[in-house]
């Protein structure tokens, strides 16, 4: 059977709520039911953004904060286990690309060739002094990359 | 109109006792006129002690408390009735011997043979220091309009409790000095409560009280400025003095022990008579996880300060040990940031996207306690399948320990 990596809706911590997901990352048959006993938990996502401790929403529209979503994953057991032939899911795929563990699958703009996405590559796994100091993170050079080859 | 006031009322001495406690038995004694009601009874004590010895309570005193305790049953001031009293004052002593001018006693050192050129200098600086330290006093002096400083006994300002003494607090200079040591000196909070004998406590909470106030002042925002002077002048106050013989005015004992909710237990405990039984062990039998009082001691350089000097060691050499402690301790402390910062380096990433930030950390899924149900978010990762949640059960933390 295939193994995914995809996500599981769990219950938050002081019981299950509506409008306040929280998800486990996992590793699970592909044919099982999506909250079902997973092989493995790998992690977590929580996809509500949170302000930093001691901001207000004020901040954040002042640019002064950003909000931040968390996600908690042992990136060793993934590596295994995508080296294995798990397939991620969209979402998961997505999160996993972020830090480099995968090719991102599209890009926000511009063209979607092979080479754009493999420039992309996020070099967040690699030591802080090595990955890319710029602010902006890799998706939005390659939309500003993007759009400067458009104008050229 | 006949006088209200029989003459034997009038003779019953004044009191600065509320009115309401006055023992009464004049009243029984009264020859003439109906016995007016209660009511009337009470107002009319009341005007006779606003006028004569609550009159001192008008106005408050300058620089000074001004509680009821201080004051006599004719409404005097009990220290200054003393101090009249008594063979002139602190302050007619030191006026009766004006110092010397700067200038004689330069001249008188220049003259002495037996000094060097570093002995003067020393004097010099001795003399100045005296000089400021009366400055100091006398402008302190007519700040009060020459009222003596109140004795512990002035400092009660519930008559009927005469244990409850009203405690000193931190002068706004004193404040400002504190946070200057810790916020811009960066000296760490140790050793500012250690040198102006504040608690450590106090000295946090004075670093943050002082924080917002100097952030609010930036934004501009209206401070209660009126009523903290008020309030300061109506209390003792621990005054900062700088340029001072004694710039430092202790606040409060620093080194007490807390006492341990652990330690209350009345425990008696067997051991052989051959056996060392240290605070160590005390400790351990309290509870296994209970500090020995060593340390646990707020400020334990203090007590390793007194531990050198019955030792023998002059000053030098305790400097030199001191110096060597605190260098030990900023190492462990810089390590310790260190790692720390080489830990997140290692496991936590934040990749920015166009409206929030990711933020990701490595974790270990292998990590989840020897029963295999630590609790999810704190001691391991993602929540756990198949156990029944305990976050109800009694004796379990169910507030957060963190703010997020």
């Amino acid at each position: 059977m295939v193994l995914r990596l995809r996500l599981a809706r769990v219950s938050t911590p002081g019981g299950a709520r509506r409008h306040a997901p929280l998800y486990n990352i996992v590793l699970a048959h592909a044919r099982t039911a999506r909250d079902s006993l997973p092989l493995e938990v790998l992690g977590t996502y929580n996809p509500i953004p949170k302000l930093p401790a001691g901001y207000s929403e004020s901040d954040v529209k002042e640019g002064k904060a950003r909000k931040a979503k968390d996600i908690k994953v042992d990136v060793a057991r993934a590596k295994y286990w995508l080296g294995v032939g798990a397939q991620p899911s969209d979402t998961v795929w997505r999160l996993l690309s972020m830090i480099g563990l995968l090719e991102p699958k599209y890009l926000p703009t511009g063209p979607q060739t092979e080479k754009a996405l493999k420039a992309v590559r996020f070099p967040t796994h690699l030591p802080n002094s090595q990955a890319s100091t710029s602010r902006e993170g890799a998706v939005m050079e390659a939309i500003k990359e993007a759009a400067a080859a458009k104008q050229a | 109109m006949p006088p209200r006031i029989s003459p034997s009322r009038l003779s019953h001495p004044e009191t600065c006792q509320c009115f309401r406690t006055r023992p009464c038995e004049a009243l029984v004694n009264r020859q003439f006129h109906a016995s007016a009601r209660h009511e009337t009874l009470l107002r009319r004590d009341m005007w006779k002690w606003l006028k004569g010895p609550g009159k001192a309570f008008r106005k408050p005193l300058p620089s000074s408390t001004n509680y009821l305790g201080a004051y006599d049953k004719q409404g005097q001031l009990a220290r200054m009735k003393m101090r009249n009293d008594g063979d002139g004052g602190e302050r007619t002593s030191r006026e009766a011997e004006p110092m010397e001018d700067e200038d004689a006693a330069a001249r008188r050192d220049m003259e002495d043979e037996g000094l060097s050129e570093d002995d003067r200098t020393l004097r010099a600086e001795q003399r100045a220091m005296a000089r400021a330290t009366r400055d100091a006093d006398v402008e302190e002096m007519d700040d009060r309009e020459g009222i003596p400083k109140e004795r512990l006994t002035d400092l009660r300002p519930y008559p009927l409790n005469q244990a409850f003494r009203s405690q000193s607090v931190l002068s706004e200079d004193l404040r400002e000095m504190i946070y200057m040591q810790a916020v811009e000196n960066g000296h760490d909070l140790a050793s500012v409560a250690a040198t102006f004998g504040v608690d450590i406590r106090r000295v946090a909470a004075v670093v943050r009280l002082k924080t917002v106030e100097k952030e609010w002042e930036a934004e501009g925002k209206p401070l209660a400025k009126p009523y903290s002077t008020a309030m300061l002048n109506m209390l003792p106050t621990t005054p900062f003095r700088p340029n001072t013989k004694n710039p430092v005015t202790p606040h409060e004992p620093i080194n007490d022990l807390p006492v341990h909710p652990h330690t209350r237990a009345q425990i008696f405990h067997p051991t052989s008579e051959s056996r060392s039984f240290t605070r160590a062990d005390a400790a351990k039998i309290f509870d296994r996880k209970l500090l020995p009082a060593d340390d646990r001691i707020p400020l334990p350089m203090l007590v390793d300060l007194e531990r050198w000097k019955l030792q023998g060691l002059d000053r030098a050499a305790r400097g030199k040990l001191q110096v060597e402690k605190d260098t030990a301790a900023r190492e462990l402390a810089e390590n310790k940031e260190r790692k720390r910062i080489a830990w997140e380096q290692k496991t936590q990433r934040t990749v920015p996207g166009r409206r929030w930030d990711f933020k990701f950390q490595d974790v270990s899924a292998e990590q989840v306690g020897k029963d295999g149900r630590a609790l999810p978010g704190r001691d391991a990762v993602g929540m756990r399948y198949g156990f029944p949640h305990v976050d109800r059960k009694r004796g379990v933390v169910k507030i957060p320990t963190s703010v997020e």
